[in-house]
């Protein structure tokens, strides 16, 4: 916190600028991160980021624990992305103990991403909605983002924490009855994604993202972001194309990504609203194609771990917010050396300075959701900036970009 | 019928007043939720809401200058209740106060300039920021919605007084809206300046609570944010009451001679001025920034004046 006071009494003394204290409470942000804003007017000069405020220590914990306790551990990472989260840690460890999932439960954890991808993306069109003041879109959005709860809870059990993924297969099956639900609820969602679709193409609604928060196609490379943020401005990446996972490697020509080459929060709506609609058409080819056969192992799961070899593994998947990356090290004893997880959010929170400043401070609350921001996600991890002359503690997260001119 | 003293009805007038201003916010709360597919609160959620703040402690902030501090929601809460009484009592007690528009619309804005000096006075940047974004507002909607009442007040024979206004609508036994194509263009000059006074969307940007926590209204907690949501509750009534008086006074068409009559119908008017100009446009757009509310401010009511300004001139 030293380095805030130091900052402030720095800007203090110019009377043109106006230093604001954007978070850790503030009701545009929805989980506690520091912006600290320099403006002039209404115009925003300088942003400084600062992350650690939700540090909870995951990482180690998961390093004093075995596999089978460490995998319920990475599902509470996050409450939006928990399967992305359960899918990266599960492949991970079965690349390192050659377990070999059925197609069955293959095709039924793609299931759940896409379901899971449905709700989160609603979840930040709502909250989008909710920051420039249209509460009737979010109120709208959000009951509709209650039907995928529903059918994530009817077919796992639990509205967030599916506890759906298990090494060598998922725990829970798909039934006939179940399948019907599922796509008459795709329809039903389909509906609600027009609608939407339609409502942000509203006048004022346009006013507010378009041009706003802009993000060139090259600072968007050079900071390296993921996920919709960086198909927002052009950029043609996703990993469950590029890097097929799960199912994805069947169902290739199945779903298309979508890009987006304007770079404004506008764009990075319009990548997730069309997302939307891939997903539903993505489910409906999973429903089709689903193969026959159990969906979990014949042979226990602490047997199935219980011989997992030493080995170092990196495991990525396309999280709803773009792609997360774990790196798991077994010690050859059913527990774990090393964990680690880059979460998208890291990589996308420092493009938040390029895109704020110059910018408004009306700008700030949509600018900052248009990357959809998961802070419980980014911070368990640590950075220590060696640029830095005073050396603050390592479990705080220090995230911070000097800047560049 | 006996006759009540104007003294006694005035002295009634101001708790009245207050409990149709909270009741209108309470209907406004709970169509707006209706109209979101949401159950919403109860219509006398706002009276709850007061008496809880009413019974917190009173916090004031170490940066804060305690006197304004204090004294400007007290100050609000008082110019906006007057302000909305002022009309009310006049029709009540079918006696013209000399020149009350001038008053009323002085009350009015003085409710928004104590808001905004309370807000600045609390020593917290977002109140900063509010405090210029209600300046700019204040500029933008004063001008226009002070011709409007003026031309008003013109056409209707140069008084200067809500309650000649609709004695004049009697005699002509039609509404000022309706009756002339420059008291129409007035009408609407005055309507679209009640959501930007009342800080509603799409024109809550002084009080964004994304953007800047509320504005002027963040250090304020306990007795004195009741008091300024009073103010503001208070305001919003004022202003559609005022309207239904000035330019939609509907007694007059139907030709009303009991009190309670004429009162019931105002308020049932200004209740329908309330939803088409706060409670819809609040559901149905998003928040402007400053920049555009201003360009809008400054396009719109200005042209509607100047056509009024000049029907009124040929006489229409």
């Amino acid at each position: 916190m030293k380095m805030v006071a130091d900052e402030t009494k720095k800007i203090k003394y110019e009377y043109t600028r106006l230093v604001v204290p954007l978070g850790p409470v503030h009701p545009a942000l929805k989980e506690p991160i520091r912006f600290i804003v320099s403006t002039r007017h209404e115009e925003i000069v300088d942003v400084h980021v600062r992350l650690g405020h939700a540090y909870r220590g995951i990482e180690v914990l998961a390093e004093t624990r075995n596999v089978i306790q460490a995998l319920y551990l990475v599902e509470r990472i996050c409450g939006i992305c928990s399967h992305a989260h359960t899918t990266c840690f599960v492949q991970a460890v079965e690349e390192i103990g050659k377990i070999e999932p059925s197609r069955r439960a293959v095709y039924l954890r793609t299931l759940i991403a896409e379901l899971e991808r449905i709700h989160s993306h609603m979840l930040l069109l709502g909250l989008m909605a909710h920051e420039i003041g249209f509460d009737t879109l979010f109120m709208y959005t959000w009951r509709k983002r209650e039907l995928v709860m529903d059918l994530l809870e009817e077919i796992t059990g639990n509205r967030v924490h599916y506890g759906m993924n298990m090494f060598g297969g998922v725990r829970s099956d798909l039934t006939p009855q179940l399948k019907r639900k599922v796509s008459n609820v795709l329809d039903r969602i389909d509906e609600a994604t027009r609608y939407i679709h339609e409502v942000f193409q509203d006048k004022t609604v346009e006013k507010r993202l378009c041009d706003v928060g802009f993000l060139s196609s090259d600072d968007a490379r050079e900071l390296c972001v993921v996920g919709p943020t960086a198909r927002g401005s052009g950029i043609d990446v996703d990993f469950r194309r590029d890097d097929p996972y799960a199912a994805y490697g069947d169902l290739k020509n199945d779903f298309s990504v979508v890009v987006r080459s304007k770079g404004d929060a506008f764009s990075r709506v319009e990548v997730r609203i069309f997302e939307l609609y891939e997903s539903t058409s993505l489910i409906r080819r999973i429903l089709d194609g689903l193969p026959d056969g159990p969906v979990s192992s014949a042979e226990k799961v602490l047997k199935l771990v219980g011989g997992l070899p030493e080995g170092e593994v990196i495991s990525r998947v396309e999280a709803p917010r773009g792609e997360l990356i774990h790196f798991v090290k077994t010690d050859g004893k059913g527990g774990l050396k090393r964990f680690k997880a880059r979460t998208p959010t890291l990589a996308n929170v420092v493009s938040l300075k390029p895109m704020l400043v110059g910018g408004e401070i009306a700008d700030i609350p949509v600018v900052i959701a248009s990357i959809d921001p998961c802070i419980s996600c980014a911070d368990r991890i640590t950075i220590v900036d060696l640029d830095r002359e005073e050396t603050s503690t390592v479990d705080l997260v220090t995230l911070r970009r000097k800047k560049r001119d | 019928m006996t006759e009540i003293p104007v003294a006694l009805i005035a002295i009634f007038s101001f708790p009245a007043v207050v409990f149709f201003s909270l009741l209108f916010e309470g209907i406004d709360r709970k169509l707006h939720a209706r109209m979101q597919n949401r159950i919403g609160p109860p219509i006398i959620q706002p009276f709850y809401d007061l008496l809880k703040l009413f019974s917190k402690e009173r916090i004031i902030p170490a940066t804060a200058d305690y006197g304004i501090f204090t004294i400007a929601p007290v100050a609000a809460a008082a110019c906006s209740i007057i302000g909305a009484a002022i009309p009310f009592i006049s029709i009540v007690s079918g006696e013209p106060f000399m020149g009350d528009l001038i008053i009323v619309l002085y009350l009015l804005a003085a409710t928004s300039v104590m808001v905004m000096v309370g807000g600045s006075s609390s020593g917290n940047p977002y109140g900063a920021i509010g405090f210029s974004r209600m300046m700019t507002m204040i500029i933008a909607y004063e001008i226009p919605l002070f011709f409007s009442v003026i031309l008003t007040a013109l056409k209707s024979g140069s008084a200067l007084t809500s309650y000649d206004i609709a004695l004049a609508q009697i005699k002509m036994g039609s509404c000022m809206a309706l009756a002339y194509p420059s008291m129409a263009l007035a009408a609407a000059t005055f309507l679209l300046c009640i959501p930007a006074a009342a800080e509603a969307a799409p024109f809550d940007i002084p009080g964004a609570k994304t953007e800047i926590v509320y504005g002027c209204l963040i250090e304020y907690t306990g007795p004195y944010l009741a008091l300024l949501k009073l103010a503001k509750a208070a305001l919003t009534f004022s202003l559609v009451f005022l309207a239904t008086t000035l330019f939609f006074y509907a007694p007059a068409v139907l030709n009303l001679s009991e009190t309670w009559l004429i009162v019931g119908l105002c308020l049932l008017f200004s209740l329908i001025i309330m939803i088409c100009v706060v409670t819809f446009p609040r559901t149905i757009f998003a928040r402007l920034k400053i920049g555009e509310a201003l360009r809008f401010y400054w396009s719109i009511p200005p042209v509607l004046v100047t056509l009024s300004v000049s029907f009124y001139l040929m006489g229409l």
